[in-house]
């Protein structure tokens, strides 16, 4: 009982931030402009920004329509569906900085320069990267219901 | 040995009882998430979602990764500059044919068959058709596309058509060509004319994709939102005028299954080989004929003849005629000869829809043709009758909007 109130909470608590993030990518996209503070950057773009930020805000409303009746498997499944959205936002993100990582620059060169291949994957990062390690412990949640 | 019905039904009763097994059926978390992918409030987000992922990969793998990653540096750094030197001649008509203006320095504005045409068909547009046909592939395996199907049908009803009609759609995004074939598993004339019209005007192939991918990367997504609300827009209005029927479908969602390496090597294979046969030689050959129209001077006069139509009515400079007349023989050429008239962003995005909605390229003319005459004499009449209007439209907005 107490681990599913817990449950409950961290999935709350996760869908608020998110709806968050999604709401902040559309208003950035909306002010035609990029924001970065810190360890995150929001994209202004309308591709990432706008399209992506509508993702990401379905992703927390997911999370939050399913927390309630948390047991229930299809509550549950809205939980499972949030994490996936954020998988594939973040997934994209990821393969997009791999493929940039690799080669090299507009001097000519073929491959990227070991410096530069890190350099790629340094921060900032969107805010579905951000989310993407808390929203796995929904496969904590999907093994135990197994 | 004749059977009485009561008899029949013990044998039916004997069988189920050692076959059938009764008991309650649980959902699992696969067909929760199965559900949620159909229903319309949870599905249309996650469609969306799709369509992201699709088009994220799609422009990272080809554009990112191949195409400005490696390939611009093959053609332009090494293969032009040796075809340049080893082909004799320099300056003479055969030169212009095969390895297109000398003083070129990249392949996008030397516009030879050997140059331009092979660049643009192994460098431009054999990564994005792969990746394209990739995910196709495994949207299809993983059992998404029924669901799309589900989803969707609402909408395509407004247009006279019904879920199914999402394949030929979809598939049309990488080739014409297997686009049109599979207007063949719609029910009716009806059906399979309006789809045939929409794919041939509104739906931009893989390689068109891939080209403005690559030199209209910032509005490529207004050239696709203006095809996609003439889709609209036009399929409405032919369902409203085409005579005949456009049925409710039928169909068997399966559950969601782990695509297998096997079946996704062989349709991509299938899928690829199909466009090394189809599209490289009409890439190469419709490169060539249009340098032989441009020797010709047949491509100057019909611009100096539709200039008025082009300039007045569509907005755009009297030099896209020349894109305009390649575009009948291969889009992606047409866009890439667009990449280098100096245009406004909004005469560019005019311009490029223009050589998409204008006129289906050869390929998939002949293949119209193989789908019935009548059908291919009334597509077409749709089709200047729209771009007519559509080309004005576009022209007018982009006015009011005062960025014409």
């Amino acid at each position: 009982m107490a681990e599913r109130s817990i449950a409950a909470i961290y999935f709350a608590i996760l869908g608020i931030i998110t709806t968050a993030f999604g709401i902040a990518d559309i208003l950035v996209t909306m002010g035609a402009g990029s924001f970065a503070f810190g360890i995150l950057e929001i994209p202004g773009d309308l591709f990432r920004g706008g399209w992506g930020g509508f993702i990401v805000l379905s992703a927390g409303l997911f999370y939050l329509s399913g927390i309630r009746n948390f047991e229930d498997i299809h509550q549950f499944s809205k939980i499972v569906m949030g994490s996936i959205l954020i998988w594939i936002m973040a997934g994209c993100d990821i393969f997009a900085m791999i493929t940039e990582s690799i080669p090299g620059g507009e001097d000519g060169t073929w491959f990227n320069t070991f410096n530069g291949f890190i350099g790629t994957y340094a921060p900032p990062y969107a805010p579905a990267v951000l989310l993407l390690p808390f929203s796995l412990v929904v496969v904590y949640y999907i093994y135990k219901r197994k | 040995m004749k059977l009485t019905i009561d008899q029949r039904w013990d044998i039916i009763d004997k069988i189920a009882k050692q076959t059938v097994t009764f008991g309650e059926y649980k959902h699992t978390l696969k067909d929760a998430i199965g559900e949620l992918t159909i229903k319309p409030l949870t599905g249309v987000p996650i469609a969306i979602a799709v369509m992201y992922a699709f088009w994220s990969i799609f422009g990272s793998f080809a554009g990112t990764l191949f195409t400005d990653g490696f390939m611009v540096k093959l053609f332009d750094g090494y293969f032009l500059p040796w075809m340049q030197d080893i082909f004799p001649g320099a300056g003479g008509w055969l030169y212009y044919i095969i390895v297109g203006d000398p003083l070129a320095d990249n392949c996008f504005e030397a516009f030879g068959m050997l140059t331009s045409g092979l660049f643009v068909a192994i460098g431009v547009v054999l990564p994005a058709i792969f990746i394209f046909y990739l995910m196709l592939a495994l949207l299809e395996d993983m059992g998404y596309m029924p669901r799309l199907a589900v989803l969707i049908d609402t909408v395509l009803h407004k247009i006279g058509l019904h879920g199914y009609a999402i394949v030929p759609t979809i598939l049309s995004l990488g080739c014409n060509v297997p686009g049109v074939t599979a207007t063949r598993i719609l029910e009716t004339r009806k059906q399979r004319f309006i789809m045939m019209t929409l794919l041939a005007i509104f739906i931009p192939c893989g390689a068109q994709i891939g080209i403005m991918e690559e030199v209209i990367p910032d509005t490529m997504g207004w050239v696709l939102l203006y095809l996609i609300i003439g889709y609209f827009i036009f399929g409405y209005i032919l369902n409203k005028i085409v005579p005949g029927k456009s049925p409710e479908f039928l169909i068997d969602v399966p559950p969601y299954r782990k695509p297998m390496l096997s079946n996704l090597t062989k349709k991509v294979w299938g899928r690829i080989a199909g466009f090394f046969k189809v599209a490289i030689p009409f890439v190469l050959l419709g490169c060539g004929i249009v340098n032989v129209l441009y020797l010709a001077g047949f491509i100057d006069w019909v611009g100096n003849v539709l200039s008025p139509v082009f300039v007045l009515w569509f907005g755009v400079p009297e030099a896209t005629a020349g894109p305009l007349i390649a575009a009948f023989l291969r889009k992606d050429l047409a866009v890439a000869q667009l990449s280098v008239i100096e245009m406004t962003p909004y005469q560019m995005i005019s311009a490029v829809v223009l050589v998409s909605i204008y006129f289906p390229c050869v390929a998939t003319f002949a293949m119209m043709i193989k789908e019935g005459a009548k059908e291919l004499l009334g597509a077409l009449a749709v089709l200047f009758a729209v771009v007519f209007l559509y080309g004005g439209l576009i022209h007018l907005i982009g006015i009011l909007m005062g960025v014409a």
